[in-house]
């Protein structure tokens, strides 16, 4: 498990508190599709839920492979489900993204829905030298596919996925996500796409300030209804993880990873509650 | 450059051809050119009495069709010659009575006459060329993750092809990426399943060490056939790249150009060394 450099973990945070608490975590990370909402629904009490959360001082993030559609659409939707929170505290795996191609100078084809293109407003996507796959069903056809195969296959461009989710939930059921047209490509070309989003390890611990780097990664939760992508990808990345049972949760999604979830809970409710828990 | 071609022995008496990138590179459902020398080349092997078959993945169109769109360029291939994975497929879903959604060509689903494809349990694919859309897929991947025992049959596990216009991504990577996203494993019919080879050369009535296969695909074709104990020969047409020479995983037991290549060496070979 990595692990980060210990100074103060022993010693009580200056809190502003005259009675420190002691608790398991130190952050959360929260993921927002199928644990705060489902579709155009909040889960119940998530949004008191989160309240409870801000008012204890624990600093929270929510971090969502969401790509289809952009941070501030993002916003705006939850704002109207009615949490209260600022555009700062969401981190997307499009943000990530941009980052990387920023940094390295790289040249999109955006295979994003439209809404999420405002988010890469400003990158040069003259003669592109990257591929870059979100969850975009208008645009994941037989031509753009073949297409984005030879980019990457016979033009030596990169391979980019903003995620690789299995799957998402609508109100309709579970729907195909983008990590079936990225392991395709993957394995057409047989290049390994480089992944932004959640369950990559790097995401994780991007979305974590640096204020914190000086705590242990054990200390900050993940809490998700995806077992592989918020539960085992923040496992992996030597995070605690809660799996709540909304969502895309099935029977017995635990059961079906190697390391063991911190906690199980019901819905984002039973998190937060066992997050605030005082040891 | 070493040219070894250690296929060349007095063993073998039979060929099984690969189709797409072999005898031709198709342009779609209707056409397609030749491949330098390839028309000729099955005429020799007819002269000279070398018994064949064709064996392919194709899954764009029945074998009926198939041979009628090469006799269209030239080619004289009779539809018993020829064997594909959708034939292999109707028999496995009768078998095992289940009720496929299928997602082929509308051209394939004539292959699939009789069936129930009602309520379907299991998902069965081809090479769907503009039928991959996501909604399709989205079909697919609903009845795969909806299903207690999910059952994904792929008709070839290809990576992607040639065709006039350009390379093509073929139906196995579309297989894989439903593997993915519904945590499943596929069955693949066709090449490199050995007992596709073994249908091959039980119709030669040889032995698999009696045959070679002519293939442009190193995986499928050459890595495949080996493992099915024939010889296997990488040809330098179709989709082939140099690099398909250099790697650690197969080695062809030779390489040559094309097909008429392939078949004027063995005939050489044969009048030398008789």
């Amino acid at each position: 498990m990595p692990t980060r450099s210990l100074t103060a973990v022993d010693q009580p945070e200056p809190t502003g508190h005259k009675h420190v608490k002691m608790r398991r975590f130190c952050m959360a990370l929260i993921d927002v599709s199928g644990t705060l909402h489902i579709e155009d629904q909040a889960v119940q009490g998530a949004v008191e839920a989160i309240d409870r959360l801000r008012a204890s001082g624990i600093p929270f993030r929510f971090v969502t492979n969401t790509t289809k559609e952009s941070k501030r659409a993002l916003h705006n939707r939850l704002s109207s489900l009615g949490f209260h929170i600022s555009p700062e505290e969401i981190f997307t795996s499009m943000t990530a993204a941009r980052k990387i191609l920023e940094a390295k100078k790289w040249r999109p084809w955006l295979l994003v829905s439209d809404e999420a293109l405002e988010d890469f407003e400003g990158i040069s996507t003259d003669n592109p030298n990257a591929v870059v796959v979100g969850l975009a069903p208008e645009r994941l056809n037989y031509a753009n596919m073949n297409m984005a195969f030879d980019m990457v296959f016979n033009r030596g461009a990169h391979l980019m996925a903003i995620h690789k989710s299995r799957y998402y939930q609508t109100k309709h059921g579970l729907a195909l996500g983008p990590g079936a047209f990225v392991s395709g490509l993957e394995y057409a070309t047989g290049i390994k796409a480089q992944v932004v989003g959640k369950p990559d390890a790097a995401f994780f611990h991007s979305a974590i300030p640096g204020a914190l780097s000086t705590h242990k990664l054990n200390e900050i939760v993940m809490v998700g209804d995806d077992v592989r992508d918020d539960v085992q990808g923040a496992l992996k990345a030597g995070l605690s993880a809660i799996l709540v049972k909304t969502g895309k949760y099935k029977e017995g999604d635990e059961k079906t990873i190697e390391q063991e979830c911190t906690f199980v809970a019901n819905d984002v409710v039973q998190a937060v509650e066992y997050i605030l828990e005082e040891l | 450059m070493s040219n070894t071609q250690r296929w060349l022995t007095p063993d073998i008496k039979g060929f099984i051809l690969d189709i797409s990138g072999v005898l031709y590179n198709s342009s779609g459902s209707e056409g397609g050119e030749p491949v330098e020398g390839s028309i000729e080349a099955v005429q020799l092997l007819r002269q000279n009495k070398v018994p064949f078959r064709c064996c392919s993945n194709e899954s764009t169109a029945s074998c009926e069709h198939l041979c009628k769109k090469l006799g269209r360029i030239g080619f004289d291939i009779r539809p018993e010659e020829v064997i594909c994975p959708a034939p292999v497929a109707y028999s496995l879903l009768r078998e095992r009575n289940l009720r496929p959604y299928l997602l082929v060509k509308d051209e394939v689903l004539s292959e699939f006459d009789g069936l129930n494809t009602t309520n379907p349990n299991c998902v069965v694919m081809g090479d769907a060329q503009d039928k991959f859309s996501y909604e399709n897929l989205n079909r697919a991947f609903s009845v795969l993750i909806n299903s207690p025992k999910p059952v994904l049959i792929s008709m070839g596990c290809g990576r992607y092809y040639k065709e006039t216009d350009g390379m093509k991504i073929d139906v196995g990577a579309y297989a894989k990426g439903l593997e993915y996203a519904a945590g499943i494993k596929a069955e693949y019919l066709g090449k490199p399943n050995p007992s596709f080879f073994g249908l091959a050369v039980e119709l030669l009535k040889l032995k698999p060490s009696d045959c070679v296969m002519i293939g442009d695909d190193i995986l499928n074709d050459v890595g495949g056939s080996q493992k099915a104990g024939l010889k296997g020969v990488l040809v330098r047409s179709g989709k082939y790249r140099k690099d398909d020479e250099k790697r650690p995983d197969v080695e062809p037991d030779g390489v040559v150009d094309n097909l008429l290549d392939a078949v004027k060496q063995y005939l050489n070979f044969k009048a030398t060394s008789a």
